[in-house]
C-alpha cells in the first residue's frame, strides 16, 4: 500500500464562543488521508467544518481559533513533517508551493489594485528560482493551461476586467503555477453558473490527471462529488460521519445522515413536491442533545449493527471493507480511514 | 501584439484622470505648480545679484557664483520633477524613486562642493557701473536690507522707477516683501510635504499593525493614539520654540538642528493619529477579505501582505486626508511664525504677517500679500483634497 501524501490525524479546531461558553468545536477529531493523484471530496453543509479542516492544513484558520489536538502529516520523499508544528516561516515553503488553495469567491480573491500578471509573478518569483522573463513564460503557460486565450495580454489586465469564470481560471492558474503536489479547492464552483462550473471542474480534472496532483475538493454539491471524487468524506458539525470510495458511498450509504443527504438531492425527471430535508440542518453543534452530534432525521432499519451513530464516544469504524462510519461499534474495528482508492477512469474523462 | 486588447487602466490612473477633470483640482494644482516654480527658481526670480553682467569687458554671473547648495538642490529637484512628469511612460513608483535619487544625489554633491560664501555686499552690485547688467524681475535678495537710504518708514509697493522698485513693498527691516515671499515658497512646500510625510508614515505603520494584528496590539495602539491626541500641537510647538531660540538651536549638547526641521518633526510626530485611525479601520476590514487569505495561502511573507497587498487597498482615505494635512501643517507654521516663534532670518509668510503689526502701526502691504498667499495655498490644497475624495469615494462617483 502506498503512503498517503497528506494525513490529517485526529484534528480538533475550536473557536471561543461569544460570551462565556464552552469553546465551539469547528472540527472534532477529524481523520482524513489523501494519496498522490487522488481526489478526496469533503461534503457537508455550511458550518460542518470542511473549510476549517482545509484551512488548518495551511495553518490559516481565522485568528481566535486554535488547534486543540491532532497532527497534519505531510509525507514527502520518505520524510514526514507535522504541518501543525511548523513555524510561520517554515509554512511559507508549503503554502502556495507544495500545497495551493483556491477559494469560493473568484470575484474577491484577486487583489483589485494589481494586474493578473503582477499577482501570478509574485508567487512564482517567491517560490521558484527563476528570472523575471522565465517567470513570465511560466505565468503565460499557466494561463494557457487553464484555457485562457492570449495570455500575454491578459497578464496586463486588472481583475475587474475579467468575468467570474475567467477570474476563477486565473486563481487556478495562480495556484498551479508553482506545480503544487496538493490542491485545496474550497467550493471552487459555488459562485459560478452551471456551464462555467462544468468547465472549471473539467479543467481541474484534466490538470490533475496531467500533473498527477492530489486534490481535496470541498463542496456541498453532491453532483460535483459524484463526477469528480475518488474518495468521499461526509462531514457534519465538525465530525466526519462517513468515508468511502465514491461508488461505494453513492451505492450503499451507511450513515443515516448520508442517506438523508442523498435523498435530498433532486433527481432529473422525477417529479417531487417537497424534497426531504435534514431535520436539524441549521442547529449549531452546541445545541445538539447532549452526547449526540447527529440527530438522524430518518431512522431506517439498522444495517450495520452499530448504533447509535452519534455520541461523544463515537469513532470511525470500518464497518464494511473500505467503508468507514462514525458510530459506537460492537464488532467493527476502529481505524483511521486510509483509502488509496481511485475511481474507474471513464471514457469521457 | 497581434490582437487588439482594450487599454488597461489601473484604479489609481482612473482616479488621477477624474481628479484632473475637475476644475477645482486644476486650479489647486496650478497654484501648487506655481509655488514649486517660484520656490525652485527663486534665485532667478528674486535676487540682488545680476543674473549676467559685463564689467571691464568681463562677462560674469554673480548670481551663479552666489548659489547655495540649497538653491542648486531645489532647482535640480523642480526641473527633474517637471521632466519626469512630462516625458516617459514610466510607472509612478519608478518616477518617484528617480526623483528622490536625483534630489539626494544633488543635495549631497552640492553640499560637498559648494562652500559657504562670506557675507554679501549687496550695495556693490547696485553702485558698480556695469556695461551691461541683467537683473532678476525682483531686484532684491530676501535678506537684502536697504540700509543706506536715510528713511525710517518702509516703502510701500512701488512699481515705478528702477532703483527702488519694490513690487510688494518693504517690510519693517526694509527687506523686499516680494523677494521674501518668493523665497518663502520653499518653506511652505517643504513643511507641508515633510511634516505630512512623517505623520502619514508613522500613521500607516502603527495603524497597519493595529488593524492587522488587532486584539492586544490594537488595544495598546489605540491608547497610544488617544495619548497623542491629547497633546496640543500648537502649544508644544510654542514650548519648543521658547526653549530653543534661534534659527539653528542646540537641542542636545553638541547637536544643532535647523528650526524648520524641528517644526516639521513636531507637526509630524503629533499629527499621525488621524492617519493611524484611518489605516487601522481599513486594515480591520481588509484582513478578512478573500484576497488577503489567498495571499496567505500563496505563502507570501507578512511584509508583502501588509504593505504590498493590503496597504494600496486601504490608502485612499490617507491620501485624501494627507492633502488636508498639508494645508493644516502650512497653517501651523504660519501661526507659529505669526506669533514670532518661527524662523528669524529665513523668510516665511507667517513671519511677514507678524512684521506687519510689529512696528506699532499696521502696514497693510506686509499683511495683505502674505495673508493672501497663505489663504490661496491652503485653499488650493483643500481643492485638491476635495476632488481627490470625489474621485476615490464610490458614494459620490457618477455612474
Amino acid at each position: 500500500m502506498t503512503q498517503p501524501l497528506l494525513q490529517i490525524d485526529n484534528l480538533t479546531v475550536s473557536f471561543p464562543s461569544p460570551g462565556r461558553g464552552p469553546r465551539l468545536l469547528a472540527a472534532h477529531g477529524v481523520n482524513l488521508a489523501v494519496y498522490p493523484g487522488q481526489t478526496l471530496a469533503v461534503v457537508g453543509e455550511s458550518g460542518s467544518g470542511k473549510s476549517v479542516s482545509a484551512l488548518s492544513i495551511l495553518q490559516l484558520i481565522p485568528t481566535p481559533g486554535s488547534y486543540d489536538s491532532g497532527r497534519i502529516l505531510w509525507h514527502e520523499g520518505g520524510q514526514t513533517m507535522d504541518l501543525l508544528q511548523c513555524s510561520d516561516k517554515r509554512m511559507q515553503h508549503y503554502r502556495g508551493n507544495q500545497i495551493a488553495m483556491i477559494f469560493q469567491e473568484p470575484m474577491t480573491s484577486l487583489n483589485p489594485v494589481y494586474t493578473i500578471g503582477q499577482q501570478i509573478l509574485e508567487a512564482i518569483l517567491l517560490h521558484q528560482k527563476v528570472s523575471r522573463s522565465e517567470a513570465i513564460a511560466i505565468a503565460e503557460q499557466a494561463l494557457r493551461d487553464v484555457g485562457i486565450a492570449a495570455p500575454g495580454s491578459r497578464l496586463r489586465e486588472y481583475p475587474h476586467q475579467l468575468s467570474g469564470g475567467m477570474r476563477q481560471r486565473v486563481m487556478i492558474a495562480m495556484a498551479l503555477a508553482c506545480q503544487p503536489r496538493l490542491l485545496l479547492a474550497d467550493e471552487p464552483t459555488t459562485a459560478l453558473d452551471v456551464t462555467i462550473q462544468a468547465q472549471i471542474l473539467e479543467l481541474l480534472r484534466h490538470i490533475q490527471r496531467s500533473k498527477d496532483m492530489a486534490m481535496i475538493l470541498i463542496t456541498h454539491d453532491l453532483g460535483v462529488v459524484a463526477e469528480n471524487a475518488d474518495v468521499v468524506a461526509v462531514m457534519y458539525a465538525g465530525r466526519i460521519l462517513e468515508v468511502a470510495g465514491v461508488e461505494s458511498l453513492f451505492d450503499r450509504p451507511l450513515h443515516p445522515y448520508t442517506r438523508g443527504l442523498l435523498k435530498s438531492m433532486p433527481v432529473l425527471g422525477v417529479a417531487a413536491k417537497r424534497l426531504p430535508t435534514v431535520a436539524d440542518g441549521a442547529t449549531p453543534p452546541e445545541d445538539f442533545p447532549s452526547g449526540y452530534r447527529v440527530q438522524p432525521h430518518e431512522m431506517s432499519p439498522d444495517q450495520t449493527g452499530c448504533a447509535p451513530y452519534g455520541g461523544l464516544d463515537a469513532k470511525l469504524h470500518e464497518v464494511e471493507p473500505r467503508h468507514w462510519v462514525l458510530c459506537v461499534g460492537k464488532q467493527a474495528t476502529v481505524s483511521a480511514p486510509h483509502l488509496a482508492h481511485r475511481r474507474a477512469v471513464t471514457a469521457a474523462g | 501584439m497581434s490582437e487588439k486588447t482594450p487599454k488597461t487602466q489601473s484604479l489609481s490612473r482612473r482616479a488621477w484622470r477624474a481628479v484632473l477633470s475637475s476644475w477645482g483640482a486644476r486650479l489647486g494644482l496650478t497654484w501648487v505648480a506655481l509655488l514649486l516654480i517660484m520656490g525652485g527658481f527663486a534665485p532667478l526670480l528674486a535676487n540682488s545679484y545680476p543674473l549676467l553682467w559685463k564689467v571691464d569687458g568681463q562677462w560674469s554671473s554673480p548670481m551663479m557664483q552666489r548659489l547655495t547648495a540649497t538653491d542648486v538642490t531645489w532647482m535640480v529637484a523642480v526641473t527633474s520633477a517637471a521632466v519626469l512628469l512630462l516625458i516617459g511612460r514610466w510607472r509612478l513608483r519608478v518616477r518617484l524613486g528617480v526623483l528622490l535619487g536625483v534630489i539626494v544625489a544633488t543635495a549631497s554633491i552640492a553640499a560637498a562642493l559648494i562652500v559657504d560664501k562670506p557675507l554679501p555686499d549687496y550695495e556693490r552690485y547696485r553702485t558698480t557701473k556695469a556695461e551691461f547688467a541683467l537683473f532678476a524681475p525682483v531686484r532684491y535678495s530676501p535678506n537684502d536690507r536697504v540700509r543706506d537710504i536715510q528713511q525710517i518708514e518702509p516703502d510701500g509697493p512701488c512699481w515705478a522707477g528702477y532703483e527702488h522698485q519694490h513690487w510688494l513693498g518693504q517690510n519693517d527691516l526694509r527687506e523686499d516683501v516680494a523677494s521674501r515671499m518668493i523665497h518663502a515658497c520653499r518653506i511652505v512646500l517643504s513643511i507641508g510635504l515633510i511634516a505630512t510625510g512623517i505623520a502619514a508614515f508613522l500613521g500607516i505603520i502603527i495603524g497597519g499593525f493595529m488593524g492587522y494584528f488587532a486584539a492586544g496590539f490594537d488595544l495598546i495602539g489605540m491608547r497610544l493614539v488617544e495619548v497623542f491626541e491629547f497633546i496640543p500641537q500648537l502649544f508644544l510647538l510654542l514650548m519648543f520654540a521658547a526653549f530653543f531660540p534661534g534659527d539653528n538651536p542646540q537641542i542636545l549638547p553638541g547637536i544643532h538642528i535647523q528650526r524648520i526641521y524641528l517644526i516639521m518633526a513636531i507637526i509630524g510626530v503629533t499629527g499621525w493619529t488621524g492617519y493611524a485611525r484611518f489605516v487601522r479601520a481599513e486594515f480591520l476590514k481588509l484582513r478578512k477579505q478573500d484576497f488577503v487569505t489567498a495571499a496567505h495561502a500563496l505563502g507570501l511573507p507578512l511584509r508583502s501582505i501588509l504593505f504590498k497587498h493590503m496597504l494600496p487597498n486601504g490608502l485612499t482615505p490617507v491620501l485624501v486626508s494627507a492633502t488636508f494635512g498639508i494645508a493644516s501643517a502650512i497653517l501651523a507654521e504660519a501661526t507659529l511664525s505669526f506669533l514670532g516663534f518661527g524662523l528669524n532670518e529665513d523668510p516665511s509668510w507667517g513671519q511677514l504677517l507678524n512684521q506687519a503689526a510689529r512696528g506699532g502701526s499696521f502696514v497693510w502691504w506686509i499683511a495683505i500679500f502674505p495673508g493672501l498667499a497663505i489663504f490661496l495655498t491652503v485653499f488650493a490644497y483643500n481643492l485638491i483634497g476635495e476632488s481627490l475624495r470625489d474621485a476615490i469615494d464610490p458614494h459620490t462617483q457618477k455612474a
